[in-house]
């Protein structure tokens, strides 16, 4: 039984068809890239998970339940068991860094604020910013504020992390620390989907790497066979293009 | 030219203009207050209503922000009497007044409601924000935050613009300082005090609301000029 396991599934924004007959299983405890060319479907894929984006037809089951996306109680369900981090971060701005960590787990989980925020501290501390508690959003850089959104999601205990290129908004120079804050996750067996255009990292962490193009999945592989050796041309197409631009 | 300044007489009448102070401040928080309300509904109409009643509000600021104050309030008070409806001076400039803020006040919540960040909205959906939280705890503290500041200017815009209310006969602080002109003819005295009066009124209000936006919703707004 996989964790993840999504059938025939199709989505659209208006007209645009951005998810077109997806079938996808994630087993836990893995981490699963996305690749593939802007407009692929990769985020909107990940948009789909959290219910910010509802499919049309086709079906999702998280631990062997069947969700329905148009259900309140669902959607309340998997926002507990899966996090997003966006790739704009969405930070709240009016709340400092411990406040926009803290916020949903105290009002919404309703959990002991005290218990809360111990957890908060040490999650901010393992990605290094224990000096900013009580720094606004606007007064940090984009590279600790995509850590500080990292943190919020894990306060969250979910059980599944996405991660939507949350790099690409990043001076090359910060990108690593936000790489290296996942890496952490990554040795700790938490279950991940990251969309990335990172490729040495997606090569170095993954289990395995899902190239999508045009709304479709073209390939499901490990990263080694993605990157060196891909079954469809449309990947090596893709693969030898982004490497040859490096 | 040996004007000799004496305020010992206009002095007297001072407890009588303050009063007429209480009454300009009466007509601005009431028009303001009433300007808050019309003009919220109005920018929720410019938001999410339909096209045609979009277009009715477009229309409405747009008269009421290109066309004097003054004509507007003469035609409350001149003209509706033709067609039977008859407002007293206090009725008509305070009418006037909340109508004309409503179109003011409207264009400003808009720009607070064009400012609120989808993309925190989107994150406070993915962390199971009902509705009312996403109110609470994202959309009024920024929102807040965004149009004290404007919001404040224009209340005090609008305290030295019921000065207007003398021309109708409205007895509030240009009006008293007026008939007290007429009476003492010490008009250098009466003038530069009533302006004073004016000063002090808005600087009070100013530091207050400023006091209330930087602690409040941590608006960026000077306390002392």
């Amino acid at each position: 039984m996989s964790q993840i396991e999504i059938k025939s599934l199709n989505a659209y924004y208006d007209k645009l068809h951005v998810l077109k007959d997806i079938n996808l299983n994630v087993e836990k405890g893995e981490i699963l890239s996305l690749i593939g060319p802007s407009g692929s479907g990769k985020s909107s894929l990940l948009k789909m998970l959290v219910g910010l984006l509802t499919p049309k037809s086709g079906e999702v089951t998280l631990n062997n339940n069947q969700v329905n996306y148009t259900n309140k109680t669902d959607l309340r369900k998997i926002r507990e068991q899966i996090a997003i981090v966006f790739q704009q971060y969405n930070l709240f701005q009016n709340m400092n860094v411990l406040k926009n960590v803290c916020i949903a787990p105290t009002k919404i989980q309703k959990r002991n604020q005290k218990e809360v925020e111990d957890q908060a501290v040490s999650l901010l501390e393992k990605v290094g910013l224990k000096d900013k508690l009580k720094s606004y959003p606007d007064e940090l850089s984009g590279g600790q504020q995509q850590r500080v959104a990292i943190a919020r999601a894990l306060c969250l205990n979910p059980e599944i992390l996405l991660l939507d290129e949350v790099t690409s908004a990043l001076d090359p120079e910060l990108v690593q620390e936000v790489l290296d804050a996942i890496r952490i996750l990554a040795a700790e067996g938490m279950t991940m989907l990251i969309v990335s255009h990172e490729m040495s990292f997606v090569k170095e962490v993954s289990s395995r790497v899902v190239f999508m193009d045009n709304g479709s999945i073209i390939e499901i592989n490990e990263p080694k066979i993605i990157f060196e050796n891909p079954k469809e041309k449309r990947t090596l197409d893709f693969v030898s293009k982004i490497l040859k631009d490096k | 030219m040996g004007y000799t300044l004496v305020y010992t007489q206009v002095l007297e009448f001072f407890p009588y203009l303050i009063r007429g102070a209480l009454i300009s401040l009466q007509i601005a928080i009431l028009a303001f207050f009433g300007g808050m309300f019309f003009g919220l509904i109005f920018a929720t109409i410019r938001t999410f209503g339909n096209k045609l009643m979009n277009n009715l509000v477009i229309w409405y600021v747009t008269f009421f922000t290109n066309t004097p104050q003054l004509v507007q309030i003469y035609f409350l008070f001149f003209a509706l009497p033709e067609f039977g409806i008859l407002l007293s001076p206090f009725v008509a400039v305070l009418v006037g007044m909340t109508l004309n803020a409503a179109a003011y006040l409207c264009e400003i919540q808009r720009a607070g409601f064009l400012s609120i960040r989808q993309n925190e909205l989107d994150a406070a959906k993915t962390l199971n924000f009902t509705l009312t939280q996403q109110v609470k705890y994202v959309i009024l503290p920024h929102i807040m935050k965004v149009l004290f500041p404007p919001l404040s200017n224009h209340y005090i815009i609008m305290t030295l613009g019921t000065s207007m209310a003398a021309i109708f006969g409205v007895e509030e602080l240009t009006g008293r300082a007026f008939n007290i002109n007429s009476e003492t003819f010490r008009s250098v005295e009466i003038f530069s005090l009533t302006a004073l009066v004016y000063i002090v009124i808005t600087f009070i209000a100013t530091f207050l609301l400023a006091l209330i936006g930087r602690y409040f919703f941590k608006a960026k707004m000077r306390i002392i000029q």
